[in-house]
């Protein structure tokens, strides 16, 4: 197994100030004596150092890290849109989402201003490139989106702050939902959706490999639901 | 004929009759993103900060409002001659409504509020009506959640947080059924208590 440093993965920075925000360090601090193997940024997230640290504490840091999964989602359906491979339904449900995520990734800037994290690159690899792969994926990243805004709002500080991502947060839900149905399942299976941890969101978010390499390490997507 | 309840929900607020429309709802002015808030942002309902007894009030309203849901589903089940897509859709969620009432109820304690009687008239007595209230009810739902969210404190928020989610889902699924955009707009709209209630007020559905 080649070992690869962290920088070599992240190689725009925008996980790094992600995740260093969210834990309260900096990404220096990170950079530092982290060395992550095949599991990508696992391994990061792992080190006592990190995991010692705060969860989220600042409505800036939480903005941040939802304006992190929203570039992933973003740039997810418009990757998907942009290779025509979906028609019909999914290809209504692809384009709307699309308009969707990237609003509110534009509303996420806007309001971070130059506090906001680098744009990320991403690779979606055959996630986008066949409707049934597409479906698996959607319906996993909608679940983990409602999932992860859940987990960070009893922690926002600001009432607008909070006000404005709950108006994003149930439009997820009512994405998660649509795409579940397109893809033959209950669309709420609960009555209850549980909230996820950054910490959890961000593992499997790395554990998708989605996040762009410098050095590929030869294996597909596996976050496919 | 029973058309002005979907009216009287809808009119709850942001719900407009154009949302119904199968079109994607982004305007110029849908995004503002003034100051530290992400966009043009509700009015909180409620101007005090969150406390103990704001919570409880905030949760008799919703315990209300999953009442009536879970008492609408019922009823449509047994009185609608339901099939397919849509007798799963009131079967799934009408055992949600049941389940969210009961988690509130117990979250208030003594502090419940008695149970109202329901009168939901011709709104159960078709699959059609049936389907347009739902959507009308679901979709106001959502808004009455979103708006009282600020308003709360976080560990009741959080509590809140597993129940929106889902009335967002239901919102979608119904909407699906009804061949209606599931999520019309990027950032769902807030109503106020006061919106919420008069909405509800207005159907009748409360005895």
């Amino acid at each position: 197994m080649t070992e690869l440093r962290f920088e070599d993965l992240d190689v725009d920075g925008a996980f790094g100030e992600a995740v260093a925000e969210l834990h309260g360090t900096s990404r220096a601090q990170l950079l530092r004596g982290a060395v992550v193997g095949s599991g990508a940024l696992l391994g990061l997230l792992s080190l006592p150092s990190i995991a010692a640290a705060q969860t989220p504490s600042t409505d800036q840091a939480i903005m941040n890290y939802a304006l992190l999964l929203e570039e992933l989602q973003s740039a997810f359906y418009t990757d998907v849109d942009r290779n025509k491979v979906l028609t019909g339904a999914l290809k209504e449900q692809a384009t709307t989402v699309a308009t969707h995520e990237r609003a509110h990734v534009t509303a996420l800037r806007k309001a971070l201003g130059s506090k906001a994290i680098k744009r990320p690159h991403f690779d979606f690899g055959s996630a986008v490139e066949g409707p049934t792969a597409f479906r698996r994926t959607a319906v996993a990243f909608e679940d983990l989106a409602v999932e992860a805004y859940k987990g960070q709002a009893p922690k926002v500080k600001s009432r607008a702050v909070l006000a404005s991502l709950l108006a994003i947060h149930s439009v997820e839900a009512r994405h998660a939902a649509w795409i579940r149905r397109l893809a033959g399942k209950l669309p709420a299976a609960s009555a209850f959706d549980d909230p996820r941890s950054a910490k959890s969101t961000l593992k499997l978010v790395a554990d998708t490999k989605f996040v762009m390499t410098t050095k590929s390490t030869g294996s597909s997507p596996r976050f496919t639901g | 004929m029973t058309d002005h309840i979907c009216v009287a929900l809808d009119e709850g607020g942001a719900i407009t009759r154009g949302a119904l429309m199968r079109r994607t709802a982004i305007g110029a002015g849908a995004l503002v993103g003034a100051g530290v808030a992400i966009w043009g942002l509700p009015e909180l309902s409620v101007s005090a900060e969150p406390s103990a007894s704001q919570d409880a009030k905030i949760l008799n309203f919703a315990l209300t409002v999953e009442r009536l849901q879970a008492a609408f589903y019922a009823e449509a089940a047994r009185r609608a001659k339901l099939s397919g897509d849509l007798a799963q859709y009131v079967q799934v969620v009408g055992g949600h409504e049941r389940e969210h009432a009961a988690f509130i109820e117990k979250a208030l304690g003594s502090k419940a509020a008695k149970a109202p009687t329901f009168d939901f008239g011709d709104s159960t007595s078709n699959a059609d009506i049936v389907a347009r209230t739902a959507r009308s009810l679901e979709d106001l739902t959502v808004s009455a959640y979103n708006g009282q969210g600020p308003n709360l404190t976080p560990a009741t928020l959080a509590a809140a947080g597993k129940i929106v989610s889902v009335e967002a889902r239901h919102a979608a699924w119904i909407r699906d059924i009804l061949g209606i955009l599931p999520a019309p707009e990027a950032s769902d709209k807030a109503v106020t208590a006061a919106q919420a209630t008069a909405a509800v007020q207005r159907t009748g559905f409360i005895k």
